[in-house]
């Protein structure tokens, strides 16, 4: 007796509408915490926080209660899923920015929604003081879902995604060439993925509220840091406090958030023995030491001189930041000279290890290629050589290094295109390069228009849509957004 | 329930999907990145690149805590040895594949025991088993038995000269209740019916009945029963030759082959079958062995395309029982179209054979049998549960579902409106796949 399913063929769209309206209602949840934030400090937001939260929470129960005929979602459909997902939440993120007193249009509020969450940490805000502080708390609780991933945590939460259409949002979110499965559902290894990254929060702002900054500041740039996002709580950033022991902690928890959260989780269960013997860690490690110590002695060779935090701790926290693409910024970095850029820009392209919350084309990426090149260049001389690219201690296969190698050429190609439309929109030419990379690597930074570390405010409309849609596919790592304006992605 | 299962080829996979659509834990190792690839990003379970003899993976992977260690790679003595070394790393139940006959008697069962294989599964024996009852009983498309036989799943295709046919469930004449409709399968849909469906021509009905009353079904159905005492065989398979093994006593059995070298070897095996060197596609061939006489014709090469047709041919020549092996899925539901009788599918036949011991194995869980959509549990009835309320009509049961039988004590009966369900008995419920958490609701 066998008996065959019937198949829908072409996409699945209530069952696309039900999942957003799951998604929807996490977010509405999510906008409970500056509801309480707004409650705590007596601010007028709160109503507005209460209407997004209900609003939101609204139209995703309505969603949920759509019945589709069938549950079934192909690679289609979780392509388009994930795509649609980080849009619409976006909208709905930004409705707060629009009803508080922050006063920002709607370009600017999608901008600095999407720069949430895809945790690049570009703000549009022109000054921080005065703005409530539960939009402050907001942005980065944005930050912080977007970094583990909004889907990834629906895949935990949801158990009517525990099955093969889970497994393809899985794929279509989570970064890095292949995907680690950490257990053989899905939802155990989102959980597990979730659990890793609520831990690390939690450490890391109880840390922080030892420290001179308060429980509320704490709490923010513990979602901030842990999510590699960037957002803070003031025109001052961290400088405000100058507290060595500030920045030590979150040297290194941003040194974890660009650590594969799949390689923590074995290493803390003891699954893995040794996590040196992880390849794209290892690199992690040797790059973060080289960066440092060419700052360093570029600083030295500058001889710009204040104390001796500003040799040590400084361009460490500088390395680890722009690395694993927070992109927290040190006041006077505009001082270290043309070398700190160069190697800035090398950094942000780079990023930290996949499966981590950092952007950048990610270090994984990289040493595939490079192994790949060292291969080739060695052919040139023994051409009936046979090689093959070895990862953690294991050969992979050749469609590892197509796939690696298509990778690195489209986020080229994007960030030229990027750059030259914002070049055309009236940037100045280095500017608009820039700001592209910075934004596919989700890390934030802007120069001389916006000032490193600046804000994005005096940029045109139209290349903040720009650049938002550039950080969703740096996010989604580009084919998940490409490939829905491909016409073969359509075709039935 | 952690499965580990080893060898990803056709059973393997077919196994893994199956299973993780069951919300088991599946981790899928086989030593061929390219045939994982696939599936792994397609379904819901992890695989594992490494050889299914290596113990560093095995430890990898965490044989320690696994429920259940299958190995089906195509290579009996590597399944062996890694259901040992798996057993030894502290698997819980270990199954192997086989193709050898001499493991599976009783008395050497013991020895692979101690070895570590707690289970052994030879598709080519549990094929053949399965074309024997179709052949006993050859005039349903499934045979299926629950409660060793006390209770019998019928699945039966409608003809034109049924008296069902156009008649609505309710109105059936029945005046004991003897039998029940438990599905209807309409144009690859199945259909869980209530009193107000009708049943059609061309319908395959699954009837849940007692053994006393299996006559009373085929009349109805309009079939009569027929004797199979010879039956040719086309192709000499592993699967043919066990056939032939197995039941060449009870059986005339005629084999043609078109490779000479497997007719003499056959003729050494298989003293008591006749066996013929020739090309079964050849109408001529079939002409001369004098397939008129035959009572069913048995299509078992290893090449779908060519046991479909040559069933074909065979009901052109008025063979009254033909089955096809059908080895390609995609086929299968084309094949069962297309009127050829019964398929057999090795693939199937050894997964559902080892989903039969993990639920047997698993407590928890009350369904023992499931289909692609829809499923049979058995399911005790809990004291104050909602469904002891009332007779079974006058319960408000929600659809997709239908009551077949109950087991209370040592007492098998069906089950009809005026029943009354009380606590203790198991009930055999048959719903829609994904619906039985609601239907649990009642017995709880």
């Amino acid at each position: 007796m066998f008996f065959y399913k019937k198949q829908i063929y072409y996409i699945n769209i209530l069952m696309l509408l039900r999942v957003i309206g799951y998604l929807l209602v996490i977010e509405a949840l999510f906008m409970l915490i500056p509801c309480l934030i707004a409650l705590i400090y007596h601010e007028k937001s709160l109503i507005d926080f209460i209407i997004c939260a209900g609003a939101t929470g609204l139209s995703g129960g309505g969603m949920m209660m759509l019945r589709p005929r069938s549950k079934d979602m192909g690679k289609r459909e979780a392509i388009l899923l994930t795509g649609l997902t980080w849009v619409i939440l976006s909208l709905f993120g930004m409705v707060p920015f629009l009803l508080t007193g922050t006063h920002m249009s709607i370009t600017d509020a999608f901008f600095e929604t999407m720069s949430g969450f895809t945790t690049t940490g570009a703000s549009v805000l022109n000054t921080l003081d005065g703005v409530p502080k539960s939009i402050l708390v907001w942005r980065c609780v944005v930050q912080w879902i977007g970094g583990l991933g909004i889907i990834l945590f629906t895949l935990a939460v949801v158990p009517m995604l525990n099955y093969s259409g889970g497994m393809q949002l899985f794929n279509a979110e989570v970064t890095g060439i292949t995907h680690d499965k950490l257990r053989p559902r899905v939802s155990f290894t989102a959980k597990s993925l979730w659990a890793v990254y609520i831990v690390l929060t939690a450490i890391l702002i109880v840390l922080l509220s030892f420290s001179k900054m308060g429980f509320f500041d704490a709490f923010c740039y513990g979602l901030s840091t842990m999510s590699t996002g960037g957002f803070s709580t003031s025109d001052m950033s961290i400088a405000q406090w100058d507290s060595l022991y500030i920045k030590i902690v979150m040297c290194i928890f941003m040194f974890l958030g660009g650590v594969n959260f799949a390689l923590i989780f074995n290493t803390l269960t003891g699954r893995s023995g040794n996590p040196f013997k992880n390849t794209a860690f290892k690199c992690y490690i040797w790059i973060i030491l080289i960066c440092y110590a060419v700052f360093v002695i570029n600083l030295l060779f500058q001889g710009v001189h204040r104390n001796w935090q500003f040799f040590t701790i400084d361009p460490l926290f500088q390395t680890i930041s722009i690395l694993s693409s927070t992109g927290i910024t040190e006041p006077d970095f505009k001082e270290w000279g043309s070398v700190s850029i160069v190697l800035l820009l090398l950094m942000m392209l780079m990023g930290a290890c996949a499966g981590s919350t950092s952007g950048g084309a990610k270090i994984d990426r990289f040493v595939v290629l490079f192994k790949f090149l060292k291969n080739e260049s060695y052919k040139m001389m023994h051409p009936s050589t046979v090689t093959t690219v070895t990862i953690n201690g294991k050969g992979t296969q050749s469609s590892v290094v197509n796939k690696t190698l298509a990778f690195l050429f489209l986020y080229g190609v994007v960030i030229c295109v990027g750059g030259l439309i914002l070049s055309l929109m009236g940037l100045p030419l280095s500017d608009s390069f820039f700001c592209a990379l910075s934004a596919i690597s989700n890390t934030g930074l802007g120069t001389e228009v916006t000032g490193i570390s600046e804000n994005y405010a005096m940029i045109p409309d139209c290349a903040k849509w720009l650049l938002a849609a550039i950080m969703l596919i740096g996010r989604l790592e580009i084919f998940t957004i490409l490939i829905i304006f491909t016409p073969t992605f359509w075709k039935k | 329930m952690k499965i580990i299962i080893a060898g990803a080829g056709e059973v393997g996979t077919h196994l893994a999907k199956m299973l993780s659509n069951e919300d088991q834990d599946i981790i899928l190792i086989d030593n061929d990145q390219s045939r994982l690839d696939v599936i792994d990003s397609n379904y819901n379970l992890m695989t594992w690149n490494a050889s299914t003899s290596s113990i560093s993976s095995m430890r990898d992977v965490g044989v320690s805590n696994a429920d259940l260690y299958i190995a089906v790679t195509p290579y009996e003595t590597r399944n062996i040895t890694s259901c040992a070394i798996a057993k030894r790393l502290g698997a819980r139940k270990t199954v192997a594949r086989i193709d050898n006959s001499e493991f599976i008697l009783p008395d050497n069962k013991a020895i692979l025991k101690n070895v570590g294989v707690d289970f052994l599964i030879y598709p080519e024996n549990i094929a053949a088993q399965e074309i024997a009852v179709a052949l006993n009983h050859n005039w349903a498309r499934y045979w299926g038995e629950l409660h060793n036989g006390r209770l019998l799943l019928i699945g039966v295709k409608l003809h034109g000269d049924s008296i069902l046919i156009n008649c609505k469930l309710k109105d059936l004449p029945v005046k004991t209740h003897d039998f029940h409709v438990a599905a209807i399968k309409r144009n690859n849909e199945t259909i869980i019916p209530n009193g107000n469906d009708e049943l059609l021509r061309d319908d395959i009905v699954y009837f849940i009945t007692t053994p006393e009353h299996i006559q009373e079904v085929r009349d109805l159905c309009g079939k009569k029963k027929r004797i199979v005492k010879k039956a040719l065989i086309v192709g000499g398979s592993p699967i043919a030759r066990r056939f032939a093994r197995l039941y060449g006593e009870d059986f005339h059995i005629k084999i043609i082959d078109n490779i000479r070298e497997n007719c003499e070897y056959m003729a050494t095996l298989l003293p008591n079958c006749e066996i013929v060197y020739g090309d079964a596609l050849d109408i001529e061939v079939l002409r001369e062995n004098n397939i008129y006489q035959y009572d069913a014709f048995l299509a078992l090469t290893d090449s779908s395309e060519t046991n479909i047709l040559s069933c074909l041919t065979a009901k052109e020549f008025g063979v009254p029982k033909t089955i096809a092996d059908v080895e390609n899925l995609q086929f299968l539901s084309q094949a069962e179209n297309l009127n050829i009788g019964t398929t057999i599918n090795k693939k199937l036949c050894a997964s559902s054979h080892i989903f039969k011991i993990l639920l047997d194995a698993d407590e928890s869980n009350s369904k023992f049998l499931a289909l692609a959509d829809a499923e049979v549990a058995e399911i005790q009835v809990k004291p104050k549960a909602k469904i002891t309320k009332a007779p079974v009509k006058d319960l408000k049961l929600p659809v997709g579902m239908t009551l077949a039988a109950l087991v209370r004590g040592n007492d098998i009966q069906l089950v009809g409106g005026n029943t009354h369900i009380q606590e203790g008995d198991y009930v055999v419920v048959f719903c829609l796949s994904g619906t039985i958490h609601k239907i649990e609701k009642w017995f709880n």
